[in-house]
């Protein structure tokens, strides 16, 4: 039984290490590849899953939706609405310092929280949505995990795939060289907003994918399901200590940090309930605390940057 | 009796590379040098070696009996040598005499004697005392520049192209003044693009090419020689 | 609706709200000068100056405006530490990766306030404030305590720092900080200046916002946006601008209630941000733009 218990927690584990991971994929894109600070990745987050939820769940009375279409459209929906909310941010921001999209992407996260907690016709408000349907939902429990489990598995492999071909392709050279000489990039005339746009976009497209998988995981999304503070931060913490710039790395950092995350929770939970409530923002405060030492002492993460040109012979070392 | 600055088979650069190739000049007590020579000779990168502001790998750099070589620039600010950069070189938010100011940092005490030091070198600053720096005429700037850098009473001035962009009359005027300052017991290290007349008016010169020493000789002397003529002068 | 109930209720509000947002504003702006970078973790500094005076006033039983004192020391002190500790050897890398520490910062000076306070909403004193009336205009005492502050402990930050010598040396650092060393102003002494005051104004707006509303462990995070709006829209670097825009975001997030559902007051910040970094980035009154 306990065995069971724990291969089920695993099953959970994994299946919340895809999702996080798909996030941190997609703030590499941003922040590895063009060093654009998002500081509200759970508001693409939330786009996505809401997106998803309105496509794919049945109608109910007072909400818009229920159009019961399959789940990839709603993946798809999720990606697309993302995308689309960071188009306009990106279109103003980029032209400034990244200080000023860290500010502006705060901004947008506080405004999607503020929409979907009042806008019942939408999102029906503080309730949520409900019966989003899970792919292979229907199987008994563990079956159910594991296919889902196999189903985020995939699209991770599938968007690291992507996003790695796209780091060794001449796109991601020419990003990497705005990202560390931004007037170099320019004098040879690469249009240095349009890159940057297509970074911020795509990061964003797969944050919301990431949003989509994680709703229909839960078969339902709340205003409540997450802390925007502490997922965005949990995925900053997961790509700097994996190593910005490695994809890798991202998926490595968020394994590691999503493991100490839930199992520190775990170990929390036992105690009283007064000092349980404590101990979770004992949590945060050591997860901030991990950010300045990584900063300060391994900038680099667990796994840095390949080097240019390096990442052939890297791959090649793999095999 | 040895030179005020002595650089002596100087080399270094911004990070890893090179710029400056054994350069060795040297500038004596209220003498005004010029360094000329073409487009990326490193005639800016020398006076930067001066002022602590590059990573010299090799020689030395000798500033009135201390080798000042590894010295970081508030220290040699204090050890009597002022720069003024190229650009950049006010506080253009703030108003002249705020700008003189600022450049007395260092000082303690009362800096009316300062002030009136620099104002008899520039009365037209002297007027306006209380005008926005920024809003001065790219002359007016160099001079709020050059005062501000002799708040400090140094004995080296050093100037990097401070005639860049300014009108002949303009030129003169600050070729004037540096004859000025050196009469109050500076000696001034400029660098100029205007090669022809810089020559004319200091009493040394140092040619430049490729970070590395070409000509050095009076003024005069290096305006006559045919290859440093041919090198840039355009004739 | 007549002039005057236009007045007492979106005007006045709006006025207090404002001021404490140019109190965070105004430390905003110098960060952003001096430092070059945006510092995140200004509002839950805010926060934690909130239920430090808090502390003091529960303790000692002193009303809010005594304990103001005690929480912007404090509140200086730990931004000064905090600087010390996790900012200072991020100096010579990019500047967003200090942005980014400071994005952690936050967390844990609010995970701080959340442990040792709770998450509950606090008060300084109980009991309901009835406005007086002035001619028609009803203010109630702390609205005008929340303003006359602002405008004495700006004006006195105005004074210092265009008569003092380390006060122009501020705004020397913020002009031209390569000039700024070249003439041998010390950096580090001008970095922590600037700490002591944004973490003191910092303060002072959280004291101000907990003696007008409540104090909330998310107050702070909440008022980061409207501060950065108010700096950007007064233009960076410059503390009058800071007040005046401080100024502007607050009645305009009270107006905006006139004709927006009043969950998204807390959008017309953010509408402001975009507005300024779309038609004049450098904001009213000629800023920098990083």
């Amino acid at each position: 039984m306990e065995l069971i218990g724990l291969a089920n927690y695993a099953l959970f584990m994994g299946i919340f290490i895809g999702i996080y991971a798909l996030l941190a994929l997609g703030l590499n894109i941003q922040w590895g590849f063009a060093g654009l600070f998002n500081a509200g990745i759970a508001g693409f987050f939330a786009v996505g899953a809401y997106t998803s939820a309105i496509l794919t769940s049945p109608s109910a009375d007072g909400r818009l939706g229920g159009f019961e279409l399959p789940f990839f459209v709603g993946w798809f929906g999720a990606m697309v609405a993302a995308a689309l909310i960071a188009w306009p941010i990106g279109k103003i921001c980029l032209r400034f310092r990244s200080d000023y999209l860290a500010i502006a992407t705060i901004g947008v996260a506080e405004i999607i929280r503020l929409v979907i907690k009042s806008e019942e016709v939408l999102t029906n408000g503080a309730r949520g949505i409900t019966n989003i349907p899970r792919p292979f939902g229907d199987l008994p429990y563990v079956q159910s995990q594991l296919a889902y489990l196999a189903i985020v598995a995939a699209v991770l492999v599938v968007a690291y795939l992507m996003v790695q071909r796209q780091f060794n392709a001449p796109w991601g050279r020419m990003m990497r060289a705005i990202r560390d000489n931004e007037l170099a990039a320019r004098a040879m005339g690469k249009n240095v907003e349009y890159r940057r746009l297509e970074a911020f976009i795509f990061g964003a497209a797969l944050m919301g994918l990431g949003g989509a998988l994680f709703a229909h995981f839960n078969r339902s999304i709340t205003p409540e399901a997450i802390d925007p503070m502490v997922a965005t931060f949990l995925v900053w913490i997961m790509l700097i200590l994996g190593g910005s710039g490695n994809n890798k790395g991202a998926i490595l950092g968020a394994t590691v940090v999503w493991i100490i995350w839930s199992v520190s929770e775990i170990a929390t939970d036992q105690l009283p309930h007064e000092y349980a409530v404590k101990a979770k923002y004992i949590r945060l405060f050591l997860i901030g605390l991990m950010l300045q030492l990584v900063l300060r002492f391994r900038p680099e993460g667990i796994l840095p940057e390949p080097l240019r040109g390096d990442t052939r012979t890297d791959d090649n070392a793999v095999k | 009796m040895s030179a005020l600055l002595t650089l002596d088979a100087v080399t270094g650069g911004y990070g890893d590379t090179n710029i400056l190739q054994e350069v060795s000049m040297h500038v004596d007590a209220e003498e005004i040098v010029v360094i000329v020579g073409p487009n990326g000779a490193g005639k800016s990168t020398a006076m930067k070696a001066v002022f602590g502001l590059l990573n010299v790998r090799g020689g030395s750099i000798v500033f009135d009996g201390d080798n000042i070589t590894k010295w970081a620039p508030n220290r040699i600010v204090q050890r009597g040598i002022c720069y003024v950069p190229q650009v950049d070189n006010i506080f253009r938010e703030m108003s002249i005499q705020e700008n003189l100011e600022m450049g007395a940092f260092l000082k303690t005490g009362d800096l009316s004697a300062a002030y009136d030091c620099v104002y008899e070198l520039f009365p037209d600053l002297k007027e306006r005392r209380k005008t926005l720096a920024g809003s001065l005429s790219g002359g007016q700037r160099q001079m709020v520049a050059m005062g501000r850098a002799l708040m400090l009473d140094p004995k080296l001035l050093l100037l990097d192209e401070p005639t860049a962009g300014l009108s002949p009359r303009y030129m003169e005027q600050i070729f004037q003044i540096c004859r000025d300052v050196r009469s109050t017991g500076v000696a001034i290290l400029l660098v100029e693009q205007h090669a022809k007349q810089a020559l004319a008016f200091a009493d040394r010169g140092y040619v430049l090419a490729s970070g590395q020493n070409r000509h050095d000789g009076t003024g005069a002397d290096l305006l006559a020689d045919r290859e440093v003529a041919e090198m840039f002068l355009g004739g | 609706m007549g002039f005057l109930e236009l007045i007492n209720f979106y005007v006045i509000p709006g006025v207090v709200l404002g001021s404490i947002y140019a109190l965070g504003a105004v430390g905003i702006t110098l960060v952003f000068a001096i430092l070059r970078y945006a510092h995140l973790a200004h509002g839950d500094l805010a926060t934690l100056g909130a239920f430090l005076a808090l502390a003091v006033v529960t303790a000692l039983g002193l009303p809010p405006l005594v304990a103001l004192p005690v929480a912007m020391i404090g509140t200086a002190a730990v931004a000064v530490g905090i600087d010390k500790a996790f900012y200072e050897h991020l100096r010579e890398r990019p500047k967003i990766v200090t942005v980014m520490a400071s994005l952690g910062i936050a967390l844990m000076v609010r995970s701080v306030v959340q442990v040792v306070w709770g998450v509950d909403s606090e008060s300084y004193v109980r009991g309901i404030v009835r406005p007086e009336n002035y001619f028609g205009l009803r203010i109630k005492d702390r609205e005008i305590y929340t303003v006359v502050f602002m405008i004495g402990l700006v004006g006195v930050l105005q004074l210092f720092l265009v008569k003092s010598k380390w006060g122009k040396a501020m705004r020397a650092m913020s002009d031209n900080p390569n000039l700024a060393l070249l003439s041998g102003i010390d950096n580090k002494k001008v970095v922590m200046l600037t700490w002591i005051i944004a973490g003191g104004l910092c303060a002072a707006a959280g004291v101000f916002l907990g003696i007008n509303t409540e104090l909330k462990s998310m107050m702070g995070w909440h008022m980061l946006l409207p501060m950065f709006a108010a700096a950007i829209l007064g233009g960076v670097g410059r503390v009058e601008g800071a007040v005046l825009g401080g100024l502007i975001v607050g009645i305009a997030e009270e107006l905006s209630v006139l004709v927006l559902p009043s969950e998204y007051k807390a959008a017309m910040a953010f509408v402001i941000l975009l507005f300024m970094l779309l038609v004049r980035p450098t904001g009213l009154l000629r800023g920098k733009v990083l």
